[in-house]
This record gives C-alpha cells, sequence and structure tokens, in this order.
C-alpha cells in the first residue's frame, strides 16, 4: 500500500521473481552470462543506494523478497512470473516450482503463472493438465525466445501454440504473460517481433494477453498491436526503470501508451529483483509529466492514472476485489507485521 | 576523434580515415553509429590487416542483426587504400564464432548457420532502415510544426523549398516568407536515407513522402506523425539501454572487484 496525502493505493506488481542463478546451479557459461546481462541491468538503472553485490543478486532467498516487496516497498500483492531456462541452469532459473515455495507462504500474496512449451506438442497438453491439477496456477507467463536443444525459440502462432491456449482458457486461465527475447528464431526476421502477440489476440479474444516489458525493444509494434487489440495489456516492467535515469524518456513512453491504448491497459511491474519496487514507485509517484508531452499527447499522468496502473488494472484482469482483498490481507502475517511497524 | 577506441595503426596510416569509415556503419536497429554507441573496441592495422574487435551490449544481442554490423564493418574497412583483409571479432556474443567464419570469409548469412533455415537477411535490413528513415523524418517534421507550418504546407513542400544557410534550415515555401526550421543536420541525415532507399531526390520532389515514396495527403499527415513519433521514441530508448548495457560490461571489465557500481556513473547517454 502506497499512501499519498492520506490515501491508500494499493499495488500489484506484475512481474516478480524468486531465481536462483546461484554458480552451483550454471549449467554452462550461458548461465553465468544471463545473471550477469541482468546484473548490468540492475546496476546500471537501480539508483546507487539500490545495487546489490552480484552474489546477492544471483541468489537473495524468500526472506528478502518479502522483505523487499511487501514491508519496504509498498507491494501488496505481486504476480510470480516464472523462466524456466533449463539449457542454462541445473534446475531451472526460476521455474512455478520454486516460486510456489513463496505462494505457500504467503497465499493471498502471491498469483502465480505457470508455463507451457509449445514445442512439447501433446505431451506439453498432459503437463500443462498436471501443472494445473496441482498448483495454484492463475496466470501463464510464456517466453518465446526459450532456447531448447537446436531450437531457439517458437512464436505464439504456432499450431501447437494456439492448442495450449485453447487447453488453457478450457481450465479457466484468462491471463496470458507473454514475454519477447532476441530468440533467433526465425533466424533471419526479427527476432523481437510482436505480431504473433497480435495473431494470438486476435484468434483468442476472452484471454488477457500482457506483454511484459512493453515488447522493448520493439515498443513502437507494440503500440501498434495493442492500438488494434483491446485484449493486449502493457507490462510496464523494465520500461519503469527509466523514471530514475531517464525520466523524459520515461514520460515519452507513457505519454505514447497512453495514447494508443488508454490508462486502463497499463500494469506496473518492477521485475524484481532486476529492479526494487520502493525507490520504483516512490520514483513513479513523484513523476509529473513534462508539461509539452501532455500537450502534444493531450494526455496525462494523473493521480487516478497512476492508480490504475499501480494496481486497479491488474486487480480487474485477475478479477480481485480491492476492498475485500485489502481486509483479508491485512490479517495475513505480512499484514500484521505491516501493522505494527507502522504503530511502532 | 573523441572515440574511446583502442587503436594501433602503422606508421604513415592515417587512422583517423579508418575511423571515420567505421563511423558509417550503423547499429541497423539504433540508426546510431556503432562508434557513437562504443561498441568498436579496438582496431588494428598491421601488414595491410584490419582487425576490429566489436563488443556488443550484450552476449544475446540478436544473432542478425550481430552479423550485419560484423558484414558492414568488414566492408567498409575493404573500401580504405591499404587493408586487403579485414578480420572482425564479436569477444563473447553466444554466436561469436559462427559470425565471425562467415564474415571474415565473405560468406552470406545462410552460410553461418546451416540447416536453420536462415535466409537473405536484406529484408530484415529494409524493414529498418525505412524505421530509420521515418525517424529521420519525424525530428524533420517536428521542426516544421514547431516553426509553424501547418499540415497543408508541409505536404505541398518540394525540396527545392529547402535551403541550408549556417547551419539552418530555411523553409521558404513558394509565395510566402521563409521560416527558420531547425539544423541542417536533421534535413541532411533525412536526405542521406532517402537516397539510400532509392526515393526521389530531385530538387522538384515533395519534402515529405511515405517509405514507397509517396506523397502523404494532408489528413493523413497527422496520423502518419503520430507513428513515425513512436518509432523514434522506441529507437532512442533502446539507445539508451544498449549504452547502459554495454557501460555496465566496461565497468566490470575495468573493475572486476567492484561489484556494487552505483547507476549514473556508467551511463553516458
Amino acid at each position: 500500500m502506497y499512501n499519498h496525502d492520506g490515501q491508500d493505493i494499493f499495488v500489484i506488481d506484475g512481474h516478480t521473481h524468486l531465481w536462483n542463478a546461484n554458480p552451483e546451479n550454471w549449467r554452462n557459461k550461458h548461465g553465468e552470462s544471463w545473471a550477469r546481462c541482468f546484473y548490468a541491468y540492475h546496476s546500471g538503472f537501480s539508483p546507487p543506494e539500490a545495487v546489490w553485490p552480484f552474489d546477492k543478486f544471483c541468489q537473495y532467498g524468500e526472506k528478502v523478497m518479502v522483505d523487499d516487496l511487501f514491508l519496504r516497498g509498498y507491494v501488496d500483492m505481486a504476480i510470480l512470473n516464472s523462466t524456466y531456462l533449463y539449457e542454462f541452469y541445473k534446475n531451472g532459473f526460476n521455474s512455478h516450482a520454486q516460486n510456489n515455495v513463496l505462494k505457500a507462504m504467503h497465499p493471498d500474496r502471491f498469483l502465480l503463472c505457470g508455463s507451457f512449451d509449445p514445442r512439447d506438442e501433446a505431451a506439453g497438453l498432459d503437463a500443462l493438465r498436471k501443472m494445473t491439477a496441482e498448483y495454484p496456477i492463475s496466470g501463464l507467463k510464456l517466453y518465446t525466445a526459450e532456447w531448447r536443444g537446436d531450437s531457439r525459440g517458437w512464436r505464439m502462432n504456432d499450431p501447437w501454440a494456439y492448442k495450449h491456449l485453447a487447453l488453457a482458457q478450457e481450465l479457466g486461465i484468462k491471463n496470458i504473460h507473454v514475454h519477447k527475447g532476441p530468440t533467433v528464431y526465425p533466424l533471419s526476421m526479427d527476432a523481437f517481433d510482436v505480431r504473433d502477440v497480435d495473431h494470438a489476440a486476435t484468434e483468442f479474444p476472452e484471454l488477457n494477453f500482457i506483454v511484459e516489458h512493453v515488447g522493448l525493444p520493439r515498443l513502437d509494434d507494440f503500440c501498434w498491436i495493442a492500438a488494434q487489440d483491446t485484449n493486449i495489456y502493457a507490462g510496464l516492467s523494465v520500461a519503469m526503470a527509466f523514471v530514475h535515469l531517464r525520466p523524459r524518456y520515461f514520460g515519452e513512453i507513457m505519454a505514447n501508451l497512453l495514447f494508443w491504448l488508454g490508462p486502463d491497459r497499463l500494469c506496473f511491474g518492477s521485475d524484481y529483483a532486476i529492479w526494487t519496487p520502493k525507490w520504483l514507485i516512490e520514483k513513479f509517484m513523484a513523476y509529473e509529466l513534462p508539461d509539452d508531452l501532455k500537450q502534444e499527447y493531450h494526455c496525462d499522468l494523473t493521480l487516478e492514472i497512476k492508480r490504475k496502473i499501480l494496481g486497479e488494472n491488474a486487480a480487474r484482469l485477475y478479477g480481485i476485489d480491492i476492498g475485500a482483498q485489502k481486509a483479508k490481507l491485512s490479517r495475513d502475517a505480512i499484514g500484521v507485521e505491516r501493522a505494527s511497524r507502522v504503530s511502532a | 576523434m573523441a572515440y574511446n577506441v583502442s587503436s594501433e595503426f602503422p606508421a604513415g596510416c592515417d587512422g583517423t580515415v579508418i575511423l571515420k569509415q567505421l563511423d558509417l556503419v550503423l547499429d541497423p536497429e539504433l540508426d546510431e553509429s556503432i562508434l557513437q554507441l562504443g561498441f568498436v573496441q579496438s582496431v588494428q592495422v598491421r601488414d595491410g590487416q584490419a582487425v576490429v574487435m566489436l563488443q556488443l551490449p550484450t552476449s544475446w544481442c540478436a544473432v542478425n542483426f550481430a552479423y550485419l554490423m560484423a558484414e558492414d564493418v568488414r566492408h567498409t574497412l575493404l573500401a580504405v587504400a591499404g587493408i586487403q583483409r579485414v578480420t572482425v571479432r564479436l569477444g563473447d556474443h553466444c554466436a561469436a564464432e559462427e559470425i565471425e567464419a562467415a564474415v571474415n570469409d565473405g560468406r552470406p548469412f545462410a552460410s553461418a548457420f546451416p540447416g536453420t533455415g536462415a535466409a537473405d537477411l536484406s529484408a530484415l535490413r529494409l524493414t529498418f532502415l525505412r524505421k530509420g528513415f521515418l525517424v529521420r523524418q519525424e525530428r524533420l517534421l517536428r521542426n516544421l510544426r514547431a516553426a509553424g507550418c501547418s499540415p497543408a504546407t508541409i505536404c505541398g513542400l518540394r525540396l527545392c523549398d529547402m535551403s541550408v544557410r549556417d547551419g539552418l534550415v530555411s523553409t521558404e515555401p513558394a509565395g510566402v516568407a521563409p521560416v527558420e526550421t531547425g539544423p541542417a543536420e536533421v534535413l541532411r541525415h533525412y536526405l542521406d536515407r532517402r537516397a539510400e532507399l532509392g526515393l526521389d531526390c530531385a530538387r522538384s520532389a515533395l519534402l515529405i513522402i511515405d517509405t514507397e515514396g509517396r506523397p502523404l495527403p494532408t489528413e493523413q499527415l497527422e496520423r502518419h506523425y503520430q507513428d513515425a513519433r513512436m518509432i523514434r521514441v522506441a529507437l532512442e530508448a533502446n539507445g539508451s539501454f544498449c549504452r547502459a548495457m554495454l557501460a555496465g560490461r566496461r565497468a566490470r571489465a575495468a573493475n572486476p572487484s567492484n561489484r556494487a557500481i552505483g547507476g549514473e556513473f556508467h551511463v553516458q547517454s
């Protein structure tokens, strides 16, 4: 909960991880490169006081995460994005099973994302059924750039991807988080191309597609498809980080998102532990869109819109009644701990 | 030139010519010089052979774009008198071996990755040349709008209505007093790319055209501008990220024991 002039703002962090990037878990040099690459994002864009040493960044554990999100970071609920990377990490980077440790400890605080890989074909459908039966899965996180044997990625409109999406819908899953990355498939095409999401969103109008990192580095293509399909949402993690070092770009990105998508389809995310929500939220709440951008784009980042971005939009996607949820959360272990800190 | 590139040139070889030549190589995604982005780590010329070390912002920088940059480095240096051979190195890039083998041997992209369905990269290159064209045009449009030119005026401008004086563009539509419309560099960048795309650059040609060379009806100008503006913001944001990522790697390489490196220190853009 962020308190702004006596008003409570309910915060859902739409993009968090509990990962294990410890050297013992590196399968090969890519495990190290991956962790170093994440760390470069972390150290390059965080304010100096929020930068961690690399070894802490590789594995921080449940307690630190709970503290950073809920006790110091204003977050009320968080979506756990699962990212497997078995080709780089022996036991996976951030599987739903790893994430579920936290979900089990604080069931009302977390929304757990599962995943599928259409390259598993029929076996993948069984795995998805099993995953949703065994774990409290409320959304999916898909990573089209994931390496697998000789394959270097897949696309959202592959026939087997559609079969998996149809099954997800049948299983009652509504929210599909999609992350693009520099896959090399198809090798000679633009690997970051988000147009496959456009096809899937048209094919499955009942599902919501949250494009993580607003399609960066293809922000332009993302805005284009999101303007066409109203079931495409912007996951703001990574874009948020500009608020500190590059406030002008941040303003330009926000102005464009508001212009093309409007205020109801933008969802906050920290990408924890790449960035910690405390400073992101504080700087976001203090941020004012520059006057020239307000005029040029005919939009503003008002308190009401910030409130939507920080929690209300994601709550709507996941069917969360904020009032009822707040009451429930005030009674869990974290809520009690928070209350005691406030009164202390 | 003030680029932070470690270089070694033999006596009598003008290093600035080589650096100027490298400055022409662009990151196709960002439409910026790889030299200015800091992707060129070192250049060494010895016995007619140039060796260029590139360091891209991450090990995962897209393979196809990495190939394009390496290939362009080779071509641009082979055009320099006295250089007979060029070797490009990609450091710890995840496909360094395959790309280096193909590029340094003058082989096409597809041959670097046999059996993967890799094809010719010309369509990809064209897509990004066009994005760059729109971004360059957006900067020009922004200046024209700021100078008070109406959409109808803008859509009616011809190349002969634009002239350069003292580093500034003067825009003089028929029968109207001239207005100053920003730095000459903005116009030059736009016209360079326009020519590169094979679009009409005759003095009588319309100034504002789409990527296919078609004129823009006045009522479509606003939407066209909005689209181009979005592409510019995307490219600039990506460039900022790439610089920050690269600076992070450099800082780590320079001082591996410094594990907690703060924000502002190493972001240059």
